[in-house]
């Protein structure tokens, strides 16, 4: 028998001897701690990607078209987003490989190059709103932008070294769980139950019908919730965890029940910002903590701190999940350490990348007159646009019979899989069309 | 990549006890050092045409995202 095995392996299988104590016994309550012990990379890549940008978005599509054709259609992203992540669970699982290394052993350099261009392109980008959000939220309790981007960097290092995935997934699923503080202002805005129940059945009203801005609005809903940094994280976490085939149920039931929270969180902050939209407030403009203090005279001050701590949250753990996906995606390329597991000696290349993503992102951040409204205006469309190749990618590895074996994708799978990559085509060409012939739509 | 030195050296550094449970709990494929290396995937003519459609498309996309954002953040200034 080959001892061949690292300290990293040590901790894994720590985590998998208690999944096994628990799988092997009976009952309800062994259920549920085995679940308890499964769930992890499903929800914190949903919940992580209800960040900062994506909540302004939401806000912003509340005080634009109040409650109406957007509720069912975020519900509709995020069913989307289930059928994409529960792919990456199974790869995952099936192959024990991250998603960037699996695009660099089965399509070569080459294809893989432009696969981590997109990665690290959206990553940097994307952190930066994070950080965005994270001095926006703060700002509304006064607290100075080099504190608060600062402060929201010493938590992302000192998560990581835990130096343990374990620990790791379980504080930022705790500071994830957070995303849920939508709701309690959702309940202050007094929303109309027949009106929210009405538009799930109609998809309407719209007011205003199809504009360039609803266009606009339809893309970054998508961008906030299906985006390549979420392939690339959920595959990699899996793998980090230790899942293995047995457990691909349970990453189904993590993976939807990620997106149920996210999806309720996501609704819930239209409905907090819909009162903007009824009392013809302008919010054209708004970024986090302006929407707080617009939103004041509607949900009272309680509900506006709630909503100012709900960018704070929706930041901080964007920013620990995304400098995660871009770790773990250098470590599989690099072919050096890629996981939360590796002790500092062995890993500190990985860490390195993971607390560089992040300090780069919060020191452009800082830098006076850099372009923050530009780079918040395009993040979440840019990443609309990057994820069809990233999803064809993600359709050649899972139909691989040759590495995936029976969990390969079946005919229902595939049928949906490529229904949500030409709807993302499409929501993209439309875009471009409407861009470039700006007077086909009113605006 | 790691070396059967370094290798070595960690293991001098765990219990001995460690061995038998971890290789009982864990799958081959799941320890760090001991994956099997995936070969190639042999891509045809259709899905390298697609591929190269896609990379083209996303770049026609993220220029003309980029020019649109950068004439909105002009004319709001």
């Amino acid at each position: 028998m080959s001892t061949d095995f690292t300290v990293e392996d040590i901790k894994r299988a720590d985590d998998r001897r208690r999944v096994r104590t628990h799988r092997a016994g009976q009952g309800r309550i062994q259920s549920l701690k085995l679940l308890w012990l499964l769930i992890g990379p499903g929800i914190l890549v949903m919940l992580g990607e209800n960040d900062g940008p994506s909540m302004i978005s939401y806000a912003q599509t509340g005080a634009t078209y109040g409650i109406g054709f957007f509720l069912p259609f975020i519900a509709l992203t995020f069913a989307m987003a289930f059928v994409v992540q529960e792919m990456t669970v199974r790869l995952g699982a099936a192959t024990k490989r991250g998603h960037a290394e699996l695009i660099y052993a089965r399509f070569g350099r080459f294809w893989g190059f432009f696969a981590m261009a997109d990665l690290v392109f959206g990553n940097l980008l994307t952190l930066v709103t994070e950080f965005i959000a994270v001095r926006a939220g703060l700002g509304f309790f006064g607290v100075p932008p080099g504190i608060a981007v600062l402060g929201a960097l010493l938590v992302v290092v000192a998560v990581v070294l835990s130096r343990r995935y374990w620990t790791w997934e379980r504080i930022t699923l705790g500071f994830a769980i957070f995303n849920l503080i939508f709701v309690p202002v959702a309940v202050l805005a007094h929303p109309v139950s027949s009106q929210v129940v009405r538009s799930f059945f109609t998809w309407g009203p719209l007011p205003g019908g199809m504009t360039a801005g609803f266009i606009l609005l339809v893309m970054s809903n998508i961008g906030a919730t299906v985006t390549p940094w979420m392939l690339f994280f959920q595959q990699s976490a899996v793998v980090d965890k230790g899942l293995t085939t047995a457990d691909i149920r349970h990453g189904r039931i993590d993976t939807g029940l990620g997106a149920l929270l996210a999806a309720t969180a996501a609704i819930a902050t239209v409905l907090a910002t819909a009162p903007l939209f009824a009392h013809h407030v302008d919010a054209s403009n708004f970024e986090g903590a302006a929407f707080a203090q617009a939103l004041a005279p509607y949900v009272g001050k309680v509900g506006a701190t709630l909503f100012a701590i709900g960018i704070f949250e929706a930041g901080l753990v964007a920013a620990i999940t995304i400098s995660a996906s871009s770790a773990y995606a250098f470590g599989e390329v690099a072919g050096g350490a890629r996981s939360l597991n590796s002790p500092l000696r062995e890993g500190w290349l990985f860490y390195a990348v993971l607390i560089a993503a992040a300090a780069i992102a919060a020191a452009l951040v800082l830098i006076p007159h850099a372009p923050l409204v530009f780079i918040v205006l395009i993040v979440n469309v840019i990443a609309v646009l990057a994820m069809p190749p990233a999803i064809v990618f993600l359709m050649l590895l899972v139909n691989d019979r040759e590495i995936m074996g029976e969990h390969a994708n079946g005919p229902t799978a595939n049928f949906f899989g490529i229904s949500v990559t030409i709807l993302l085509v499409l929501a993209g060409l439309v875009y471009g069309i409407t861009t470039i012939f700006p007077h086909l739509l009113p605006t | 990549m790691t070396t059967n030195t370094e290798s070595s050296q960690r293991q001098a550094e765990l219990p001995k006890h460690a061995a038998s449970w971890v290789h009982e709990v864990l799958e081959p494929d799941q320890f760090s050092s001991a994956k099997q290396p995936f070969g190639r995937q042999r891509l045809n003519r259709r899905t390298i045409i697609l591929l190269w459609g896609l990379r083209v498309y996303v770049l026609l996309m993220v220029l003309l995202v980029a020019l649109q954002a950068w004439n909105v953040f002009h004319t709001a200034r």
